[in-house]
């Protein structure tokens, strides 16, 4: 039965835990303190080690939250993150978004700095600045920076935090076997779309969806072992996906994928979805990486990268592409789904389009179609905004009656 | 008809077949040896990328499944120029440059969608000239929501 508009904004008939409220995806006050609240505190990755193979190679890298930031690697082969923001008048050192720059100097008034994050030079000092200023006064800001989970570099932009191992906790040990290879990165691509974030996020952290690709209807949904794959729940809104053997012949002009993974069954795909925005995709022959950058309330940067193993033959990597671009490259079958589906979503809940609420509401045992994964993130999304999702805004909605599944 | 004019419309009804996403019109201007190839090469890894690579036969499965996909379905309008034209015996080169552009269903407001060099080997020794290969070599990597249909 169609609804009035009564109905249409009452709470939906579900735990308050089995709902949220769509302003979440909206609202810009909102949007601000999450920077503050989830992105800023937590570890995100920034590029993998592969792109900076050699010393004083680097990477720039845009911080969710905004912040420019220099990923290098210095003499001593450590990989550290300096702001991209000249400590003089605040221009940008690094231009191109990677390269090798022992010296990196800024081309206003040509200051140099070090892989290290040492001012090394500053153009006629003493004449300029007497005995008042020197370069020992103008380092770089940096930023925590460790590398691990597969060779990811990682940073943190709270001097405070724990560490990235404490923030990632349990989360990834379901891949943790998968990962002791050298891998490379051979994809990057970024899609910019019109909606929030989250909205990508709860993509990775739902297999309901599946119904929106053909390609997965066809290889996994309806062959045996898919329903028994199981959601996980871990510490910090991170959660995982069990594995189950796809059936890539079952699709025209597909076939079995020849090259596998290390140790992992044939067909086998592990998922892990890391709190704000981040997802590891293990599927058979290629891992995936999701970096979501925000960029407003109802835009986001989809940073996509494909990595294979560093030991392949030219024969197996070009497999591993082919395999990657099938269903995940820029023109690949389920990418394109995916990302016109949170366009969609997007475009429907944008501010006065009367989009209210969204269902998280199917429990299936945490088996593949429960909506298990999304309400744990929101679980973790409020107890870090201090804000109820499905009340946000404290409109006096009664406090959930169970906590989180 | 000059040879040169031959390979330039071989271009241009080629752009004019996947507007219209005429697929079996495209596929009847390639070569039963034909490969198509998108590739970009991406500043951020400093490496060569290939985003797409089939022969004639996966293209056709491409062009066959696709419609059993969500796709969107914003008309693509290529617009080409053929830069360079290279005879070498029963083949050519043909260098053009290509922008797609999109238009939007609803409104029809029209956008630059993606720029990109068309780089094709012609086949020139049967009656009418036809596509050997394409590799489109992509200038734009970012491509919003993004399209099925190659460029």
């Amino acid at each position: 039965m169609a609804k009035s508009a009564a109905d249409w904004n009452a709470a939906p008939k579900f735990p308050a835990t089995h709902y949220v409220d769509s302003r979440i995806y909206t609202d810009r006050s909102i949007f601000d303190e999450e920077m503050e609240k989830l992105f800023k505190p937590s570890w995100i990755i920034g590029c993998h080690e592969s792109e900076i193979p050699n010393a004083f190679d680097y990477r720039l890298f845009t911080h969710p939250s905004g912040v420019p930031l220099i990923l290098v690697r210095g003499d001593d082969m450590k990989v550290r993150s300096f702001y991209n923001i000249c400590p003089h008048r605040g221009n940008t050192i690094l231009y191109d978004p990677a390269g090798n720059a022992k010296r990196m100097t800024c081309i206003f008034h040509q200051w140099s700095f070090d892989a290290r994050g040492n001012c090394i030079d500053i153009s006629r000092a003493e004449q300029g600045y007497q005995d008042r200023f020197c370069k020992e006064d103008a380092g770089l800001r940096e930023v925590k920076a460790e590398t691990g989970f597969g060779g990811f570099v990682w940073v943190n932009l709270d001097d405070a935090s724990g560490s990235l191992k404490e923030f990632i906790g349990p989360a990834m040990d379901i891949l943790a076997p998968y990962m002791v290879e050298p891998m490379e990165v051979f994809h990057y691509n970024r899609a910019i779309v019109d909606t929030n974030y989250k909205l990508w996020h709860d993509t990775n952290s739902e297999f309901y969806h599946d119904f929106v690709h053909y390609f997965n209807r066809i290889t996994g949904m309806m062959q045996p072992g898919y329903y028994d794959r199981k959601y996980t729940a871990f510490p910090n809104g991170h959660a995982t996906v069990g594995s189950m053997q796809i059936q890539y012949d079952k699709y025209e002009g597909s076939k079995e994928r020849a090259v596998g993974w290390p140790g992992l069954a044939p067909g086998g795909w592990y998922m892990v979805d890391l709190f704000p925005g981040m997802t590891y995709n293990l599927r058979t022959s290629v891992l995936r990486i999701d970096t979501a950058i925000p960029l407003g309330p109802t835009k986001v940067a989809i940073e996509f990268r494909g990595l294979g193993l560093k030991s392949d033959t030219p024969q197996q990597r070009a497999q591993r592409i082919f395999d990657h671009n099938t269903i995940w490259g820029p023109f690949g079958r389920n990418l394109h789904e995916d990302l016109l589906a949170v366009h969609g979503q997007g475009r429907a809940m944008r501010e006065r389009t009367g989009s209210r609420w969204v269902i998280q509401g199917r429990e299936e045992n945490s088996t593949i179609h429960d909506e298990v994964g999304m309400r744990h993130f929101y679980a973790e999304w409020s107890r870090r905004m201090a804000r109820p999702a499905y009340d946000p805004f404290r409109e006096n909605r009664p406090e959930p009656a169970r906590a989180a599944a | 008809m000059e040879q040169r004019q031959q390979i330039e419309e071989l271009v241009y009804r080629s752009c004019l077949a996947l507007d219209d996403r005429d697929f079996k019109g495209f596929l009847a201007l390639c070569d039963p040896g034909f490969r198509y190839k998108v590739s970009a090469y991406s500043p951020e890894i400093r490496k060569e990328m290939v985003w797409l690579d089939h022969d004639r036969a996966g293209m056709e499965t491409l062009f066959t499944q696709l419609p059993r996909h969500n796709s969107d379905h914003s008309p693509l309008t290529r617009h080409a120029t053929v830069y360079t034209v290279t005879i070498d015996g029963p083949q050519a080169e043909v260098v053009s440059a290509l922008q797609v552009f999109r238009t939007s269903l609803d409104g029809g407001a029209t956008e630059l969608y993606g720029v990109a060099r068309l780089i094709d080997t012609v086949k020139l020794d049967g009656g009418s000239p036809k596509l050997a290969s394409r590799v489109v070599r992509m200038e734009t990597r970012q491509l919003g929501f993004g399209t099925h249909i190659p460029f």
